[in-house]
């Protein structure tokens, strides 16, 4: 059960709701009862540990959070009005909310179910390239994610042209994009034998009309698939995307929040970074009834996560999450290294573990800090899964992650700032084919073999 | 009470308390401009704290306030010694169908902690707005920020309209996000691309100084 049936309640108060001037709402509003917030629970960062073991911190971050969301609110940028929610209605939801869903169809449809820290089942695997691509790669790059052994969802690539003509936002082109993009997954996931296969879907549609277009039973956005409605940073959203979540709702498909609290930005540092992310998942719930929250908090001037600060942000935010409710959440993983490179493949492994030890399920790998056309593959994301995999099925600690990801940052941390882009998709796969090159299929081997060296256990 | 205690009330954000200071400098017999220069310095180093993440956005915008209101409180002393100097006036905005805009807020905060006035248009905003503002504040400066492959031709709309009004010659276009570039700059004639919020008051500065 969603918590669709507050729709029409909450949506009012983006209408009724206390009035506030955007420019006040975050530093006036926002930050400072973030900095009170963190200072009354007195959640404090460690670099020493950047996958800790705090229970009672994580059920502070946790409480901080709730607090964060009642006291501040959701401001709608349209209306400038703030829309509030009361702790009944938090518990309301969060009780009514199941800690399971079959997402998928058919053959294909996989139990999606909340974890625990140190939880022994796997994580729930998506994976998403989370970049444009060029069109002529658009269907080879589905193809290649979908061939992936532990893959439970894919989000394909964002096309940047239909048919040779530049996407317009909000434009026709914008709507054309949007249908071929899900006609190229479904063909994709069709050709490959797994027709079912649960789609988070479609990253081209900037806009709700493009949404809106591809809901579709036979061709298109299935029920059995998601589609993600976005937060404006930091607890702001517009109408544009309130009638995404309508509609999903009412077509009947999985909704997911997608939020990226920024480090260094107006949550401030990894305490802030952590709280609000906790905090955005009770806004998926409550305002957007999201199944699922698709969380990806980033570096200010990396655009990453893999560094300690961000690191131990997602590892208490995962705790307090699987601590204290039964929600699905996935952990976005960016990098700041690009495709065959070792760093990326040494990037996306401490990301996959820190999170799952901590509760998360896995979304891998935007790479390249999320920002150049066609440089993420599916290779990134298979190693990540599969140390998700091998932590989960070991029973690895929290402090037996700790001093694995200490290991491997030692190897990349101070090559952050100025990472190796790497090589773009078609150079490091063979794109008829849709499988990677020897060489870079060589290379992630190599880091394998480094990592369970350190310890981890690959199951295959 | 010295100019490095008002460098510290400015850069812990603390308005009141520096306002409160400058009037006191000022009156006992403080060069207005040698408090100018201070302040200058001051931001500098804030900036480049901010830079290395070292303090984050809240703090570089208190400080910016800060530094707001001891600017208020020179005026009319700096009047005296032959007015204070606005490097530029720009219109700031991210273009339609955009709604990532903490890029253009940073940019903003650098060139207003650099001695820039600067006119936030928001975001989503239309390329006609752009120039209806900048004709309305006098601007030097029109900034168009862009986060997609999808609404980059709108940056390029700014520039046609300016053409067809005939006024392309009164503003410097200043484009940015993550998918623009030089060469887009150079394709829709843009006078200037910044790849960070860091680099752009020097290149804005020099834009005006050729
Ligand atoms: C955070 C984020 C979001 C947040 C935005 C929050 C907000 N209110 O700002 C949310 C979740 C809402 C979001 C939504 C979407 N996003 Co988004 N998002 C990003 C992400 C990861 C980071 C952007 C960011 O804030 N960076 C941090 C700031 C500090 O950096 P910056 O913006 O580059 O700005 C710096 C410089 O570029 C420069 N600068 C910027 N502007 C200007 C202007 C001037 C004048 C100057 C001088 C300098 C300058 O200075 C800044 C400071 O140094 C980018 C990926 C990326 N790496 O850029 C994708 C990205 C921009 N998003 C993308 C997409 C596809 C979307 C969605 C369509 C997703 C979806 N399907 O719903 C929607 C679009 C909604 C819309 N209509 O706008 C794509 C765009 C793809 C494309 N076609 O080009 C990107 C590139 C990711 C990717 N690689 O695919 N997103």
């Amino acid at each position: 059960m969603t918590t669709a049936y507050r729709h029409w309640e909450i949506l009012e108060r983006s209408q009724t709701g206390p009035f506030m001037d955007e420019d006040d709402f975050l530093p006036k509003h926002f930050t400072p009862t973030l900095k009170k917030l963190i200072k009354k629970y007195d959640i404090k960062y460690d670099p020493e540990n950047p996958c800790p073991t705090d229970d009672a911190m994580a059920d502070r971050i946790w409480q901080a959070a709730w607090e964060l969301f009642r006291d501040v609110g959701y401001y709608n940028t349209d209306s400038h009005r703030l829309i509030q929610v009361t702790d009944e209605e938090i518990r309301e939801a969060l009780y009514m909310a199941h800690d399971q869903y079959w997402v998928g169809a058919g053959k294909d449809a996989v139990l999606w179910k909340h974890r625990q820290i140190e939880d022994m089942d796997p994580p729930f695997c998506i994976m998403s390239p989370d970049i444009t691509c060029d069109e002529q790669y658009h269907q080879s790059i589905c193809m290649a994610y979908l061939k992936e052994p532990l893959l439970d969802g894919i989000c394909g690539p964002i096309l940047e042209k239909t048919f040779g003509h530049l996407i317009e936002s909000s434009g026709p082109s914008e709507i054309s994009g949007c249908i071929q993009h899900i006609t190229n997954q479904k063909l994709a996931a069709r050709l490959l034998g797994r027709p079912g296969t649960f789609m988070v879907a479609v990253g081209t549609a900037e806009h709700d009309s493009g949404q809106i277009a591809v809901s579709d039973q036979e061709w298109g956005v299935q029920k059995s698939d998601a589609r993600l409605v976005g937060s404006l940073t930091e607890f702001k959203t517009a109408d544009t995307l309130l009638n995404r979540s309508l509609h999903y709702a009412q077509y009947g498909c999985f909704t997911g929040n997608l939020t990226g609290a920024i480090y260094g930005g107006w949550c401030g540092g990894s305490e802030g970074t952590a709280v609000t992310t906790v905090a955005y998942s009770l806004i998926g719930l409550v305002i957007h009834g999201a199944v699922f929250n698709q969380h990806f908090p980033f570096h200010l001037n990396y655009g990453s996560n893999t560094t300690r600060e961000l690191l131990w942000s997602i590892a208490m935010a995962g705790q307090a999450l699987a601590r204290n409710s039964r929600l699905l959440h996935t952990s976005n993983g960016f990098a700041n290294a690009g495709p065959m490179t070792e760093m990326l493949f040494r990037e996306t492994a401490v990301h996959a573990m820190v999170s799952t030890v901590t509760g998360w399920h896995l979304w891998e790998m935007a790479s390249t800090r999320n920002k150049y056309k066609n440089r993420a593959t599916p290779l990134e994301a298979r190693i990540g899964m599969e140390v998700g995999h091998a932590v989960a099925r070991q029973g690895l600690s929290r402090a037996e992650v700790n001093d694995i990801s200490k290991k491997l940052l030692a190897k990349y941390e101070d090559q952050a700032a100025d990472a190796p882009i790497g090589c773009e998709y078609h150079e490091c796969y063979d794109v008829a084919k849709a499988v990677p090159t020897q060489e870079h299929y060589d290379m992630y081997r190599r880091v394998k073999d480094e990592i369970a060296d350190m310890g981890i256990e690959f199951p295959f | 009470m010295s100019l490095e205690e008002l460098s510290k009330f400015v850069e812990d954000g603390e308005t009141e308390d520096a306002q409160a200071l400058a009037e006191k400098l000022l009156k006992d017999g403080v060069n207005p401009l040698e408090m100018i220069a201070e302040m200058t310095r001051t931001m500098a180093r804030v900036g480049d704290l901010f830079s290395k993440l070292e303090i984050f956005l809240p703090e570089i915008m208190l400080a910016g306030e800060a530094l707001s209101g001891v600017v208020e409180v020179m005026a009319p002393y700096l009047e005296e010694v032959g007015g204070q100097e606005v490097k530029g006036k720009i219109v700031i905005g991210v273009v339609k169908g955009d709604l990532h805009e903490i890029g253009k807020n940073i940019v903003k905060l650098i060139l207003e902690t650099n001695g820039f006035e600067v006119k936030d248009l928001g975001y989503n905003v239309d390329p006609l707005t752009f120039i209806k503002e900048a004709e309305a504040m006098g601007a030097d400066f029109i900034g168009a920020s862009s986060l997609m492959t999808t609404t980059m031709p709108r940056q390029k709309e700014i520039i046609e309209i300016l053409n067809a009004k005939g006024i392309r010659d009164q503003y410097k276009v200043v484009i940015g996000g993550a998918p623009t570039s030089q060469m887009w700059a150079d394709q829709i004639g843009a006078d200037l691309y910044c790849k960070d919020a860091k680099s752009a008051p020097e290149l804005l500065t020099n834009l005006t100084q050729r």
